[in-house]
């Protein structure tokens, strides 16, 4: 199962009022949906990891941090994000981060009470 | 390729997102026996929906950048009948109006309009009369528009006239006369936040073809209409007009000379009327029950207004939470653009109130742009 982490951004969001929209003309089925934004996921997780390849550093002061369910949620203000090509300040920024280590970790807090 | 280093890679990613998931989910598609025409529909519909989000640049393809293209010189079009009507619109309004306060033409953004008479131009809010319409009662006017179009907003003529609003799917917006009722003034919400036009003029039936804008006068809430039949010679006469001249830019001038009777008629009857009145937006769901509305919102009104007397009901919780923490700036500091970042961790640490991220795949949105990273390493002090 991946993440399904980047269904709120600009791509899964536009996705998911499409589907939205489908739904409502009555075009295809809730269950349906569901299905293409699995697909997404595992699309988008994929693409992330294998077709991109670009490093951004950035620096700024922590507001706040949470740590919850293996997930990691920041706030930082007057951050200033750093590629090669450009620069880009905020005043402020969420930061939501899922754990990144490997598979065995992401599934590991899955059901944990059921005994495989 | 290594003039490419410097390109965004954003656009391709997401085509090939798009691709990668089209594709995948065609077989899905086919099994639920939904057809291809779906599919490509979805396909278009999320295309369209990033395109218009503007947080991608370079994305469209060569269609759309064709329709892009078609769609600037529509609204630059549009923008310079608006022009047009505004200049008509001023003159008028300086030979027979000169109690009233100015008007405030509304740029296709939709903003608010703080003074009394508005002319409400917007490319998505378009004007049809609808000449088929104006005769038949609700039901029927309703009956015989096009499917899918529900009446959305009731409003009122200077002739205590009700004319019913209605929303065609596409945006259009048909005004239709309905038989003389209650006086009824009722406000409701636009899509868009801006406060809904109070329609008093009867829009009168235009012969000729359907313009592409018209204006639409509007006043705020705190002027009722009146009852009617003083500004009835007035009324009739800008429907005789509006009928003999250009669809548009004549209504919209005859509309206004009515209108400046009207409204100096207005107040006194409003402050009669004032019980009805409806202040401000709050009830602002667009519900086609007239009447219920209005009754339930007459009752919230007065409670409110006996508690504080003011117009906002809200004064008295202040003092209640004034004294919790500081999480609500945060949802008011930043409503356009929340710039986020959604990725996942490899390695977060802190030393002391030093913390190190190690980042990586990730998309953000900065400034209403997206961005993405295969790594990204950051540093910040808390």
């Amino acid at each position: 199962m991946a993440y399904q982490l980047y269904r709120n951004t600009t791509l899964g969001n536009s996705l998911q009022e499409s589907l939205d929209e489908l739904i409502q003309t009555q075009q295809i089925t809730p269950q349906l949906a569901l299905q293409v934004l699995l697909q997404f996921d595992k699309a988008i997780n994929t693409a992330l990891a294998n077709r991109v390849r670009n490093r951004v550093n950035f620096r700024g002061s922590l507001n706040t941090y949470r740590f919850c369910d293996n997930v990691w949620t920041f706030v930082l203000n007057d951050v200033e994000f750093r590629e090669v090509t450009d620069l880009v300040k905020v005043d402020k920024v969420k930061i939501v981060a899922c754990d990144g280590k490997s598979e065995s970790t992401q599934n590991k807090n899955d059901k944990w009470w059921v005994i495989k | 390729m290594a003039s490419s280093a410097n390109s965004n890679p954003v656009p391709k990613l997401y085509k090939s997102v798009i691709e990668d998931v089209i594709n995948e989910v065609r077989e899905l598609f086919l099994d639920e026996g939904v057809d291809e025409q779906v599919l490509l529909e979805l396909k278009t519909l999320w295309e369209n929906k990033l395109l218009q989000s503007k947080a991608v640049e370079g994305f469209h393809t060569e269609e759309q950048a064709a329709l892009q293209a078609a769609q600037q010189q529509q609204q630059v079009q549009q923008q310079q009948q608006v022009q047009q009507q505004v200049q008509q619109v001023q003159q008028v309004q300086q030979v027979t109006q000169p109690a009233q306060a100015q008007q405030v033409i509304l740029p296709p953004q939709q903003q608010q309009a703080p003074q009394q008479q508005v002319i409400v131009q917007d490319s998505k809010i378009l004007q049809h009369m609808s000449a088929t319409g104006m005769s038949a009662a609700a039901t029927a006017a309703t009956l015989a528009l096009p499917t899918g179009v529900t009446p959305y907003q009731q409003l009122i003529t200077s002739q205590g006239q009700i004319l019913q609003v209605v929303r065609a799917p596409n945006g259009a917006q048909y005004i239709i006369q309905q038989p003389q009722q209650q006086i009824l003034l009722q406000q409701q919400m636009q899509p868009g936040g801006v406060q809904a036009p109070v329609i008093q003029q009867v829009l009168a039936p235009l012969q000729g073809g359907l313009p592409q804008q018209t204006g639409v006068i509007i006043q705020p809430q705190q002027i009722v209409l009146a009852s009617g039949n003083k500004v009835q010679g007035n009324t009739q006469v800008m429907q005789a007009a509006a009928l003999t001249q250009q669809p548009g830019q004549a209504a919209t001038a005859q509309v206004q000379q009515a209108q400046g009777a009207a409204a100096t008629q207005g107040p006194p009857q409003a402050q009669q009327q004032a019980q009805m009145l409806q202040v401000d937006g709050a009830g602002d769901t667009s519900s086609e029950e007239d009447e219920d509305e209005e009754e339930e919102y007459d009752e919230d009104e007065e409670e409110e207004k006996d508690k504080d007397g003011g117009e906002d009901g809200q004064v008295e919780e202040e003092p209640l939470n004034s004294g919790d923490d500081v999480s609500d700036e945060e949802d008011q500091e930043l409503f356009d653009t929340e710039n986020v970042v959604v990725c996942q961790y490899d390695k977060i640490h802190r030393s002391k109130n030093k913390w190190k991220f190690h980042l990586k795949d990730g998309i953000m949105n900065l400034n209403g742009r997206d961005y993405v990273f295969s790594k990204a390493i950051g540093d910040a002090e808390w």
